[in-house]
């Protein structure tokens, strides 16, 4: 019966967050549809693109996760029938539900449009591997709030999280077999990059594992 | 087996700055318990340990006979929690949150929340982020009432209401005890709130329970006598008084443990009884809680 229950917690999250995921759908597809239109609005929609995903998961941590404890909602959720590893467990599903269906149904889109559009495979690698660090980021993000009630910290965080993606960019254009490759027909896989994105999941599954295991063991839960 | 809903026993929880000792205490079904305390006491603190939001360093805690935290989910079915400072989702009416809670509880009474819906002046449709503080305090009662809980664990819910609000609040709880099976444990700073409903009184104060009583029993112990004593001299102490102020020929004695033999004692002691007085439970309240702190 309490399995139950974390479920229809995980529905009322996605119900509060439902027009954070469709909004960032709808600004994803609107990004990727100016990408093909030449190098400047290929310009600007690469960058919409990154800007909409990282909107998107500032906006999820810090509204149902973080805000949702500050203004004590928290105790409401609490007062049903769920423990508090139960608690957590659903908000970091509906969180990573409402983060993972934007984030691969925009994945999925960008492959789409190099595919139909005259943008060179060559990019697919590049574009794996900065999909790969917004779910890093995501859950380094959502590990912070989960772990932390400090503004300082989610401000540091945030901060932190954006300007290392101006850095994410060009050491992924310096990587050897990116750098002659973007403009190729073809998609070169090679291992620096596998690795990177493996780096990248495998960071964010171990952030966000570690603040789960944490978090659930904390003996004052509020 | 013990029968009680809330058996706190020999709890201790240490933070910082605070610190709960040995905190003990027990409700048995019927019973609408007031647990009353100067901010800072530690009245929230215990109130989170009992549904498991909080584990406590030391000692038992059981609710509906289940142990905490450990037991929290299946304890919660059967109990109703609202503190002052919760908040409902403001961006959800009144309404989808009845809706919610109704589809978690089986046993929720929709009748009964509409009732309590006309009774509170509360709307379905309205949004919680336009509820004036009483409303969203009212509404978060409606969603446990509803669903008729054993237990309801109240932390301060009157807090910042106006006598209205307090009223009408004040009235659904004690129809909930007309049920025997249920218990209600009431949180408040507010002795007035406390003495209207509370059959047993719990004093807490700086993380320690400092007096725990019913009621009649409380108000039949705690006297004040107006004394007459020679100029220049004090009255004798008894065992009991636990305060006495002197004023040229007049004095002032508060006593806890009252009994006829009291004065008797003290026209024993050549001093004058002129006047017997019954405390409030706000005066008891005080007078505890200064006789426990000590000489500051």
């Amino acid at each position: 019966m309490n399995r139950s229950i974390v479920w229809q917690v995980v529905a009322k999250d996605l119900f509060f967050m439902r027009w954070m995921i469709v909004g960032a759908i709808v600004a994803g597809a609107g990004a990727l549809a100016v990408m093909p239109q030449g190098r400047v609005p290929g310009y600007v929609g690469a960058v919409s693109l990154i800007c909409t995903l990282i909107v998107l998961l500032i906006f999820l941590v810090m509204g149902p996760i973080v805000q949702e404890r500050k203004d004590k909602v928290v105790l409401f959720v609490l007062s049903l029938p769920i423990s508090t590893t139960q608690y957590t467990a659903a908000k970091v599903i509906a969180n990573l539900i409402a983060f993972g269906v934007p984030w691969l149904a925009l994945t999925i889109g960008t492959f789409a449009v190099v595919a139909m559009s005259q943008i060179p495979d060559g990019v697919l690698p590049f574009w794996t591997a900065v999909m790969g660090y917004m779910f890093f980021y995501y859950c380094a993000l959502l590990a912070v709030g989960l772990l932390s009630d400090s503004a300082g910290w989610h401000a540091a965080s945030i901060v932190t999280g954006n300007i290392s993606v101006n850095f994410l960019i060009p050491f992924l254009l310096a990587r050897p077999s990116l750098k002659g490759n973007m403009e190729g027909p073809a998609a070169i896989w090679s291992s620096d990059i596998l690795a990177i994105v493996a780096l990248e999941f495998a960071l964010g599954i171990i952030a966000l594992g570690a603040a789960f295991h944490v978090r659930t063991r904390k003996p004052d839960f509020v | 087996m013990s029968d009680a809903v809330i058996d706190l026993d020999g709890v201790d929880k240490k933070y910082r700055f605070f610190q709960l000792s040995d905190v003990t205490l027990r409700v048995v079904p019927g019973q609408i318990a007031g647990f009353v305390g100067p901010n800072g006491a530690g009245k929230s603190t215990t109130i989170r340990i009992l549904m498991g939001m909080i584990r406590a360093d030391r000692g038992s805690v059981r609710v509906l006979g289940r142990s905490m935290p450990r037991e929290q989910a299946a304890a919660k079915w059967d109990i109703g929690f609202v503190s002052e400072d919760m908040r409902l989702h403001t961006s959800a009416t009144v309404g989808w949150h009845m809706r919610f809670i109704a589809s978690i509880y089986p046993g929720w009474d929709a009748a009964y929340a509409d009732t309590l819906l006309r009774r509170f002046n509360l709307h379905a449709e309205q949004p919680v982020k336009v509820l004036s503080h009483g409303e969203r305090v009212k509404a978060a009662l409606l969603l446990v009432l509803a669903r008729r809980p054993r237990l309801l664990l109240l932390d301060e819910p009157t807090t910042g209401l106006d006598p209205v609000a307090r009223h009408e609040i004040l009235g659904e709880l004690m129809e909930v005890v007309t049920d025997e099976r249920r218990a209600i444990l009431f949180s408040s700073h507010n002795t007035q709130d406390v003495e209207q409903i509370s059959d047993q009184i719990t004093f807490i104060d700086r993380g320690r329970i400092i007096d725990s009583s019913d009621k009649e029993t409380f108000l039949d112990r705690w006297r004040r006598l107006h004394l007459e004593v020679a100029s220049g001299s004090l009255p004798p102490t008894f065992p009991g008084v636990v305060d006495t102020v002197v004023s040229g020929r007049t004095a002032i004695a508060t006593t806890r443990a009252f009994t006829a033999e009291l004065p008797a004692a003290y026209q024993r002691a050549g001093v004058t009884v002129r006047q017997i007085q019954r405390l409030t439970l706000e005066e008891i309240f005080v007078a505890n809680v200064m006789n426990n702190r000590g000489p500051q």
